[in-house]
């Protein structure tokens, strides 16, 4: 298990009154009692208390706060909203978190060129909110989008439910502004430029905040779609749901969303407070979302439809209104919060299978937290294989958080000799890091790694993530509170 | 003393509670402390998180010190833990958008308790609630702050304070004593006769009386500072309920509701106060126990946890006069546990009574009024009453209902957070009045008296002439001109 060696030492004083020159007195926390909170983000099996938390306004502030920590040989860590599920914004070693919540306006909203420009602290939500006004919408929905930031969004790539037909994170960025580790303000992409070769936004994209901060971000905005029509699918088997999604998809249709439910998170869910009125003996339940223009979509609905019916559902549910068709949603959009309420503690597994193996991989899936006496339920993006079992558990019985560890390995291999890969759009950050080797080869890995070295030579931008020990710039720069060891 | 986890992954550990007693009382809220999944959601729905981004003072965060004193790894006495949870307005929008159903507002009181008992709170707020239990004193205040209000000097001094330092508290507190005093429905005009005849006939004419008591029996909670400050709702609320067929039961031996106790952590006072009501209305046998003040009303539902918590072992540390050999012994503690029950699963708003689920209020005569309604925290998040209040308002004839833009977010108000906290509750307050001058509103409507105070101090101290109402304030006023209590 991969643990922190040691600790960087607390600010100095005079290192404290430089940031505060930049970002007011408000803007940069070291009360260990108060940095507590910032200790981990949605992924609570990790603590990593940082050695300070600033909170910059602007571009130029970032790229101040950045010069001034590089002087002084400290690492950081960007931090969003501290939603993310794989560890990537904790402060390993004590490195300062640089966050960027107060960077939340949004710059501009172009709506003849459908663009925005917005800074990385901006509310994926807010920016489809203002956005709607002008008939307009952020594409990539994560079904974090009321918290998650776009900075988050971009250094995780992240997806959502509706990524299926229009695509994830990647799709949408037209350029950035990158503060480099060191401080210095790069223009990466953007419309106004001519194209430069090599896709450096791409580069950035997904970077996982190892690169530098994105400061910000221009994106691509898509009109609304005129029309939505929700289905919900009963089943008694997850093999016929499975079912119903392949014919979905070989009928040639390209739903907005196809979801799907196990038995375990529909009972999860209808004995919690979140009770969505799912028949709790069913199989399994599939939600198909189709939009577009209004005119086709009643036929788009009838072809779901008579899949579901064929593929042996024994209740095919349409949605008529907007009401309803929360109502059909709620089991998917409530299970991780009812899950929450099953016990104490969650740990969501993020994989991605070929669409075709789900069946298999589930009840493989199942055998193991059988045979752990784990409980798993599984929530999941069927259209694009990517698969989210929650492993339930009480991490004050050291004994369920070792097998919790076992199973969730064994998951993960399960679904690489299916073809898959170990994240679907969670990222690998500190969770994963040590499982990269199982799917990338010494080659891929030293080539992430001169990757990483081009924008962060010394390696002090969120250090201890996505690459496995022995990867990533030589730590011969010693970067204070960038040690990142082996240990218990 | 508490021992830092600097890093690493986290198994087993120490989670049976240190700091001793203090840490006990979160430490037996585990399970409801560990409901929090860590997700952020409630991040942007905090009023405190949205104006200072540090994540200390958003609902995750203070949920994260409350849990890590429950584990003993953090002094209840520390700063951190002082601070960021007297920052809290005690709001509840967390609760309403938390996918896990965290009961912030019942572990925030919990919390609270923990912290005052670790350190002594503002002299502010003890003053408060010491001043609101003592009859005489409480009397001496609420009287020399009705002769007040009818003065000049409050408007005066609102004009002339500074709005900073000690002196500006006291201008605030000047401004929310003449918000206090009752709205003006617009006059009948000269030609009133005629003009409300036409309005009459340009409507559905109004609904026959049900028969008296038809409905069924209720008692209305009277309060302590609605029963000084704002007597005219509860008849004006007394009087609605009769007009729609319900019979009106009065309680004597009821008294303050203990909501600005639990709020503040003084959770025996609280629990003292919630056995009197509990045992003063239960006596009544009545059909519904009816809130018209929203704080009340949410702490009114709590009774049920408050006194069933009351006889643990843990809490009992606290209060020693709840020995089992003492006055409340163990039957009477558990008779005042079922009482609690009974008395939580009974309390309505009186909005939700009047409207709500299909039924409507009795039709009265049109009220030609514009008026903007700003949700009470502690019944839209407290409570989840979101629509009857809207229903109730909207079926009086002729009264336009705006709503004010992001009304879901709290007035700042929050107890006496506006005078503890000048400069939060200053920018939550700033916000929500120029949100309610947007509207261009008559009157603006709220059920909740500190709401109204609240509100209406900022109005008043921007200069506006906005009128502030309860809904059924508007109700009884459609109601007398429909001759409805003529007779
Ligand atoms: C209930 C729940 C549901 C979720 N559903 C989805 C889903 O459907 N799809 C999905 O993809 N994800 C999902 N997530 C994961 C998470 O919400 C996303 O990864 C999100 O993009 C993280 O955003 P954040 O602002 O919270 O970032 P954080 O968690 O704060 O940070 C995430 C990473 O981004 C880096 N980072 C943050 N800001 C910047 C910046 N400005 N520049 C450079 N690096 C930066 C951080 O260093 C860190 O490595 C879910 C999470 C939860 C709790
Ligand atoms: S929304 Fe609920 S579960 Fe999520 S962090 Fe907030 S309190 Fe915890
Ligand atoms: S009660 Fe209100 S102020 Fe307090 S944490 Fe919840 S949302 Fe924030």
């Amino acid at each position: 298990m991969t643990s922190v060696a040691a600790s960087a030492p607390p600010l100095d004083q005079s290192l404290v009154r430089r940031i505060r020159s930049v970002v007011g007195a408000e803007g940069l926390f070291i009360d260990p009692d108060q940095l507590l909170v910032y200790e981990s983000d949605a992924l609570t099996q990790y603590r990593h208390p940082p050695s300070a938390v600033v909170l910059p306004r602007t571009t130029e502030e970032v790229s101040l706060v950045l010069a001034l920590l590089h002087a002084e040989g400290r690492a950081f860590v960007p931090r969003g909203a501290g939603t993310g599920l794989s560890g990537g914004a904790l402060a390993v070693g004590g490195s300062v978190l640089v966050g960027t919540a107060r960077m939340n306006r949004i710059l501009e909203l172009d709506s003849e060129n459908r663009r925005a420009r917005v800074q990385p602290g901006v509310v994926n939500s807010d920016l489809t909110r203002a956005a709607l006004l002008q008939g307009l919408i952020y594409a990539p929905d994560p079904s974090s989008q009321s918290a998650c930031t776009m900075g988050g969004n971009v250094a995780e790539n992240s997806g959502g439910p509706h990524c299926l037909k229009y695509g994830v994170t990647n799709r949408y960025v037209t350029g950035l502004t990158v503060v480099l580790p060191d401080g210095e303000v790069v223009e990466l992409g953007g419309l106004e430029r001519e194209p430069e070769g090599l896709d450096l936004v791409g580069a950035f994209v997904g970077s996982e905040g190892c690169f530098g901060i994105a400061a910000e971000i221009e994106l691509t905005l898509i009109p609304e779609s005129e029309g939505v029509r929700t289905l919900l699918g009963i089943f008694d088997s997850m093999e016929q749901a499975g079912r119903a999604v392949t014919d979905i998809m070989a009928r040639g249709l390209l739903p907005a969303a196809l979801e799907i439910i196990d038995s375990e998170t529909i009972r999860a869910v209808e004995a919690s407070i979140f009770a969505a009125g799912y028949p709790t003996d069913a199989g399994a339940a599939l939600v198909v979302e189709v939009d577009g223009v209004d005119a086709a979509l009643d036929a788009e609905v009838a072809i779901a439809r008579a899949c579901c019916l064929s593929a042996g559902a024994r209740e095919v549910r349409i949605a008529t209104n907007a009401e309803e068709r929360l109502a059909l949603w709620r089991g998917r959009k409530k299970a991780f919060g009812a899950m929450g309420r099953l016990a104490p503690d969650l740990l969501v597994q993020d994989a991605t299978v070929p669409r075709t193996r789900l069946p298999e991989v589930l009840r493989q899936v199942g055998e193991i937290g059988r045979r752990h006496g784990i409980l798993v339920a599984n929530v999941f993006h069927a259209g694009d294989g990517n698969l989210h079992p929650n492993l339930l558990f009480d991490r004050r019985d050291p004994d369920q958080v070792k097998k919790v560890e076992a199973a969730s390995k064994e998951i993960m291999e399960v679904c690489i000799r299916a073809g898959g890969t170990i994240t679907g759009e969670h990222g690998v950050g500190f969770d994963k890091r040590a499982h990269m080797p199982l799917v990338c080869s010494h080659e891929v890995l030293r080539a992430m790694a001169r990757l990483k070295e081009a924008f962060d030579p010394l390696g002090r931008s969120n250090p201890g993530k996505v690459l496995p020990d022995g990867y990533g710039p030589r730590s011969g720069a010693g970067a204070r509170g960038a040690e990142v060891g082996r240990g218990t | 003393m508490t021992e830092r986890v600097t890093g690493g992954r986290v198994t087993g550990g120490r989670e049976t509670g240190g700091e001793g007693k203090l840490g006990l009382v979160l430490a037996a809220q585990h399970d409801r402390l560990s409901n929090c999944v860590h997700c952020g959601f409630c991040l942007p729905a905090c009023p405190t998180y949205v104006r200072l981004y540090d994540e200390a003072d958003s609902p995750r965060g203070r949920l994260y010190l409350m849990g890590a004193v429950a584990e003993g790894r953090l002094d209840p006495a520390s700063d951190a833990f002082q601070l960021h949870l007297d920052r809290c307005l005690g709001c509840r929008a967390c609760e309403t958008v938390c996918p896990s159903g965290v009961e912030y507002g019942f572990l925030l009181e919990r919390a609270r308790e923990v912290a005052r008992d670790a350190r002594p709170s503002s002299f502010l707020s003890r003053a408060l609630l010491v001043a609101i239990q003592s009859p005489v004193p409480f009397a001496i205040w609420m009287g020399t702050s009705r002769l007040l209000r009818w003065s000049r000097i409050p408007s005066l001094l609102v004009r002339i304070l500074p709005s900073s330092g000690m002196l500006g508290t006291a201008r605030f507190g000047m401004a929310m004593l003449g918000a206090s005093l009752p709205w003006r429905p617009p006059a009948m005009r000269v030609e009133a006769g005629r003009a409300v005849r036409d309005d009459m006939a340009a409507s559905p004419a109004t609904t026959p009386p049900p028969g008296p008591g038809e409905r069924g029996r209720v008692a209305i909670l009277t309060g302590c500072i609605q029963d000084q400050l704002f007597r005219r709702v509860n008849r004006a609320t007394e009087r609605v309920l009769r007009a729609n067929g319900w019979e009106v039961v009065s309680v004597s031996g009821q008294g303050c509701c203990g909501a600005l106790h639990a709020h503040g952590g003084a959770l025996t006072d609280a629990r003292e106060m919630a056995r009197r009501n509990v045992r003063a209305f239960q006596a009544t046998g009545v059909d519904w126990i009816v809130a018209n003040a929203a704080g009340c009303g949410a702490t009114m539902r709590e009774y049920g946890h408050l006194l069933e918590e009351g006889a643990e072992p843990s809490a009992r540390e606290h209060a020693p006069s709840e020995d089992a050999s003492g006055p409340n012994g163990r039957a009477d503690d558990e008779r005042d546990r079922a009482a609690g029950r009974w008395f939580s699963g009974r309390v309505r708003d009186i909005t939700e009574i009047l409207a709500g689920e299909g039924r409507s209020p009795r039709r009265g005569a049109p009220l030609p009024i514009r008026v903007a309604y700003d949700p009470p925290c502690h019944l839209l998040h407290g409570q989840r009453v979101r629509t009857p209040p809207l229903e109730l308002l909207g079926s009086i004839p002729k009264v336009t209902v705006v709503p004010v833009p992001n009304g879901d977010e709290c007035c700042g108000g929050a107890g006496i957070y506006g005078i503890t906290h000048p400069d939060l509750g200053g920018r939550v307050g700033g916000d929500k009045v120029s949100a309610v001058l947007g509207t261009h509103a008559d009157v603006l409507v709220t059920g909740n008296p500190g709401c109204a105070m609240q509100i209406g101090a900022g109005l008043r101290m921007k200069g506006s002439g906005m009128q502030i109402a309860h809904p059924v304030e508007i109700l009884d006023e459609s109601y007398r001109r429909a001759g409805f209590y003529a007779g």
